[in-house]
């Protein structure tokens, strides 16, 4: 059994009392096999002492039972860790950010509140996940079109409050970006709404996120200051056709100018989200392994051994992916303008036109088809990725922990973190598969994410050197200027560490409202670093 | 009053009737829901990630190199105690389930669902 830190047997017993008074016993898990159910399956701390394990878990079904839990925490000083599907994979699961803290399962509130076609939104609660809204769409035959994550098993709230993000165009898939309206129970149990949420009678909560006055929306998103328990979401209206069109370009230094046209289209909302490629980086995965282990044999090529590298390969050096919404002859139209800009910028450029679809597809056609968050259709199958292949036939991981930094979305940039990403994993002992062809991840649309991927276990040595290496291309990459927006509880302190100008002043703001807004410290201590005042001693 | 009782009555009957009739048809649709998107049979040609096919799915077909079957719903070997211990402790990628996502009761039509088949 776990206790909550600085709270005795007693108070703990009495306050697991009054929350099954607020949701029944049947909702109150403080076994020690229904508290595991919480354990975080992909820990980076698996089985050891620093593993952040709940105490116990409550999951209320109505915003008056958070509120009720709320009020109990406070009077006995009870840390709590709300979440919405718990299924945060890789930063953190259904476990909490603190040791002994009582997870808030908000599964339970699972309704979906609202879906207006014509204004285009949905107003939903905590637990709703992606799957569930889109059947509750494609039900009904709503003329909408999500966007989705790569798990479909999380759910819109809490894919946003963690910055999470999709594959449509660049006003959808920013997921927290598309948010308007909450509401929030606060962390001393008071009820407030957001935006024209404030306005009793008002019917434009989803229409107008600002209100009027401070906008408090982004207190909630990656923190402590509150439990959302409703949220809305501006959808897409379903268009008419889907194509895609794949683009390559011959030499290395034409990522430059790839780039620049794509980002002409990104900032224009002509294309969804871009999806670059190294034909020269794919190949040496297969076939080419050994060319491009003779490339690196003497650590980081010079650009002159890399662009002589890719004329010796006979394949384009890289490629992007486009994928256009709108009405046929839009779709048609943007692509045809979009082969004629890059033929002029990028001598050699060359266009394979892909597919094209008329939206919605047949239900029955869901199961075959291709990328489906590229369609708003939600799918688990990014997972395919990380699960048990030839190559890991022996000892596949048991989970893994993502790696992801913000850097500039241009060339150099791309360029220059590869080597660092490489450098970093050479440094930690791991095996480095960074290469000059590393692509970004272009989810928000004006900034590239790049990053690795760290592999954890349920064995202690094993997820050791997993930690070293997550430290090691975290502290590398802060160097540059290169951070991570979203990371697993265990570096959460390090990495809001490197938010640091003006001696940290950022953090020091948001600890005067934490103290301001949770004075007993109670709502998700530490998360992304924001300690409660009697607690600040445990900031790495 | 009349009416609510009887309302009640036939409602806990027919819940008792499911209970121990239906659950294998329960438990395909707790199925559906919960493990075909990693488990099932059927899969796109070309993904963006990894090799095809599904994530379970192709972990098992990996795994097992045809010596059983890689769709779940196919094994004639599994037991309630196996189902049970993957579904509530997770295993390699596959991540716990909790009860507030499926409930004992659910788990308990999985179980009589993909253990339909199997061999005496």
């Amino acid at each position: 059994m776990v206790l909550p830190p600085n709270v005795s047997e007693a108070d703990f017993n009495a306050a697991l009392g009054e929350f099954r008074s607020a949701v029944s016993a049947s909702w109150v898990f403080s076994s020690d096999e229904d508290v595991a159910l919480y354990r975080d399956s992909y820990s980076i701390y698996w089985g050891e002492p620093e593993e952040r394990v709940a105490s116990a878990a409550v999951a209320p079904a109505k915003v008056e039972e958070v509120q009720q839990i709320v009020r109990t925490a406070n009077r006995y000083r009870i840390p709590l860790y709300p979440i919405s599907t718990g299924r945060n994979l890789t930063y953190g699961g259904s476990a909490p950010t603190m040791r002994g803290s009582v997870v808030v399962d908000l599964k339970r509130m699972n309704r979906i509140l609202e879906v207006d076609e014509k204004r285009a939104f949905a107003l939903v609660e905590p637990g709703v996940s992606y799957f569930d809204l889109y059947q509750y769409i494609r039900d009904r035959n709503l003329k909408l079109m999500l966007d989705v994550p790569d798990p479909g098993w999380g759910s819109p709230m809490g894919n946003s409050l963690d910055h999470g993000a999709g594959y449509t165009m660049a006003a959808f898939r920013d997921h927290f970006g598309a948010h308007c309206g909450m509401e929030v129970v606060t962390p001393e149990g008071d009820l407030i709404r957001t935006g024209m949420g404030a306005v009793p009678n008002a019917d434009s909560w989803q229409d107008f996120r600002y209100g009027a006055g401070p906008n408090v929306d982004g207190l909630f998103a990656q923190s402590n200051f509150g439990i959302v328990t409703k949220m809305g979401f501006w959808l897409m209206p379903m268009p008419e056709a889907f194509l895609s069109g794949t683009i390559t370009a011959p030499r290395f230094r034409d990522l430059d100018a790839l780039v620049q046209e794509v980002s002409y289209l990104e900032d224009l909302g002509l294309t969804g989200m871009p999806q670059y490629g190294s034909p020269v980086g794919q190949a040496a995965f297969g076939p080419g392994a050994g060319a491009m282990a003779s490339l690196m044999q003497n650590g980081w090529p010079s650009t002159e051994a890399v662009e002589n590298f890719v004329t010796a390969q006979k394949r384009p050096a890289w490629s992007v992916q486009l994928y256009f919404y709108g009405p046929e002859e839009t779709v048609r139209g943007t692509w045809q303008a979009t082969k004629r800009r890059f033929a002029k910028a990028i001598a050699g450029a060359t266009f394979q036109d892909g597919e094209f679809l008329t939206l919605p597809i047949p239900r029955e056609k869901e199961p075959t088809q291709s990328d489906k968050p590229r369609l708003g259709i939600p799918a688990l199958e990014v997972f395919n990725m990380v699960a048990r292949n030839p190559q890991t036939a022996d000892d596949p991981s048991d989970g893994h922990a993502d790696l992801f930094v913000t850097i500039p979305r241009k060339a150099s940039a791309l360029w220059e973190s590869a080597r660092v990403l490489y450098e970093a994993h050479r440094e930690a002992g791991m095996p480095a598969r960074q290469s000059p062809f590393g692509t970004p991840f272009t989810y928000y649309s004006r900034c590239f994410w790049t990053g690795t991927t760290v592999p954890t276990w349920r064995d202690p040595v094993k997820n050791a050197r997993s930690r070293a290496l997550f430290q090691k291309v975290i502290d590398r990459c802060a160097e540059h200027g290169w951070v991570s927006y979203r990371t697993n509880p265990a570096f959460q302190d390090l990495v809001v560490s490197k938010y640091s100008f003006n001696n940290n002043s950022l953090l020091r703001f948001q600890e005067k409202l934490k103290d301001g807004i949770d004075p007993n410290g109670i709502m998700s201590p530490g998360r992304y670093g924001l300690w409660p005042a009697n607690m600040r001693k445990n900031r790495a | 009053m009349r009416h609510t009782l009887f309302l009640f009555f036939v409602v806990g009957l027919g819940n008792f009737v499911f209970a121990q009739t239906a659950s294998e048809t329960n438990g395909k649709a707790v199925f559906d829901k919960w493990c075909t998107p990693c488990h099932g049979a059927v899969a796109p040609k070309n993904v963006m990630f990894g090799n095809g096919a599904l994530a379970g799915t192709s972990a098992l077909a990996v795994k097992y190199k045809g010596k059983l079957p890689a769709v779940l719903e196919q094994r004639t070997d599994l037991t309630s105690a196996m189902i049970k211990s993957v579904v509530r402790g997770g295993l390699y990628g596959m991540p716990i389930t909790r009860k507030t996502e499926v409930s004992d009761a659910e788990l308990e039509d999985v179980v009589a669902y993909l253990t339909r088949n199997r061999k005496k």
